[in-house]
């Protein structure tokens, strides 16, 4: 029989796996505060690869204890099972094996990958063009598609291609480049990582695809949320709104490669519709509620690990 | 003393201008007003050959050029950031992706409309 804390983890695991992040994907509140639905992400996504893990090796090392530190310690040190050990034991013990480098290695990989990608475009960037003199962290990039990024890392650079400065303002210019640099200030990359590294770990997983998808739809959000607040002028929702619009518009005059069309209009629409009518943000209660369910979140699993097997 | 990453693109700047193969010590004539040594251009040139932007031919070990011209690798690199991939999509934050033509249709009612509202 297995015993309930690897009950309880799995029904965790199961929970996390499907239904909560579905409905954490269609939640309206989350527009309304991407910070801390952002952190509500993490916490599902830690969890849910904790439970995930946790609920095998509860059940697969049942025979060596009753805590799950000691019976693995007593595993490793290889001492006798106090009870018999069975096939499904040792299946459970491998899963976990198996899911646990699984996870962590796919997200080990992604960030070797990404930042190897990041420093190979760094590096074509600062040969193919000189810095600006005024901001030297901006690379102007002659191209007809309207493009502007940033990418991430120990030297961030901000890069805009001379097909985007001719579709804005210097009013729009300034609002994507404080919407760049939010995305460098507050580390987005990292809080992404996880979710690109285990839509690829876990493709069977739709909800894996779903928290991707809702996570990056959240940074955007945030990081236009963080350039109103160091915009001038009279109207910043409205002009953030404006240069969302006319980049995301401009074909360029045909630069755009075929590919890059697939992208779904649905996140850049949400954001145009949150810029120019904001929706009223989250009460505090409501604010520490969603904190505490998520700090709560991270400590069931952990306490049911932790804590010696009922 | 011009950093490493001024001279990179200085040497870059004369390969890519070059129609042949130039030997390293036309390159540090050229930059004579730099001041810098044949030992530094070669440094820099290795530096620019690991990262495959500076190829020799192995019958002329000491004349150089780009492996690829300055278009080729803004191309390279656009294509790069226009692609949609995971992959892609983690290595950089890109302000908006491009829409279709009728999305950006939407998009640009939807602004209009609010300007509407606004002045009504």
């Amino acid at each position: 029989m297995l015993p309930a804390t690897a009950a309880a983890l799995a029904v965790l695991a199961v929970l996390l796996a499907w239904p909560v992040p579905a409905l954490l994907a269609r939640a309206g509140w989350t527009r309304r505060d991407p910070l801390v639905a952002l952190v509500c992400w993490q916490a599902v996504g830690l969890a849910g690869g904790l439970s995930m893990i946790g609920a095998l090796l509860v059940h697969g090392l049942a025979p060596w204890g009753t805590s799950v530190p000691g019976a693995a310690w007593a595993l490793l040190r290889g001492r006798p099972a106090v009870d018999p050990v069975r096939g499904d034991h040792w299946v459970a013990l491998t899963l976990a094996g198996v899911l646990a480098v699984e996870l962590v290695g796919v997200l080990l990989l992604s960030w070797v990958r990404t930042t190897r990608t990041r420093r190979r475009h760094r590096a074509l960037l600062e040969l193919v063009v000189r810095p600006a003199v005024d901001v030297p962290d901006a690379r102007l990039l002659d191209h007809p598609a309207p493009v502007a990024f940033c990418i991430p890392g120990a030297r961030p650079l901000l890069v805009f291609s001379s097909g985007m400065v001719a579709e804005l303002d210097g009013e729009q210019l300034a609002a994507v480049v404080a919407h760049e640099r939010a995305h460098l200030r507050e580390h987005h990359h990292l809080l992404l990582l996880p979710f690109v590294a285990w839509e690829a770990a876990l493709p069977v997983l739709p909800a894996a695809a779903r928290a991707h998808a809702a996570v990056r739809e959240l940074v955007e959000m945030r990081a236009d949320d963080v350039a109103l607040g160091s915009l001038p002028g009279p109207a910043p929702r409205r002009t953030l709104a404006r240069a969302i619009v006319a980049a995301a518009g401009a074909d360029g005059g045909g630069g755009v490669p075929e590919g890059a069309l697939a992208v779904t209009g649905g996140g850049i629409r949400a954001r145009v519709v949150r810029l120019l009518d904001p929706p009223a943000p989250l009460p505090p209660p409501a604010r520490w509620a969603a904190l505490a369910a998520a700090t709560l979140l991270i400590l069931a699993p952990t306490a049911l690990l932790v804590v010696p097997a009922l | 003393m011009a950093s490493l990453g001024e001279l990179e693109r200085a040497l870059m700047d004369r390969l890519w201008a070059a129609d042949a193969p130039v030997p390293a010590t036309t390159l540090r004539e050229e930059l004579a007003d730099r001041g810098v040594a044949l030992t530094t251009v070669h440094t820099v040139l290795t530096r620019l050959e690991h990262k495959g932007f500076v190829v020799h031919d192995d019958e002329r070990p000491r004349r150089f050029r780009a492996s690829a011209s300055r278009a080729d690798h803004s191309a390279e690199l656009m294509h790069e950031v226009l692609g949609n991939s995971g992959d892609r999509q983690a290595v950089l934050a890109r302000f908006v992706g491009s829409v279709s033509q009728d999305e950006a249709r939407l998009l640009r009612e939807l602004l209009d409309g609010a300007d509407d509202a606004g002045r009504g």
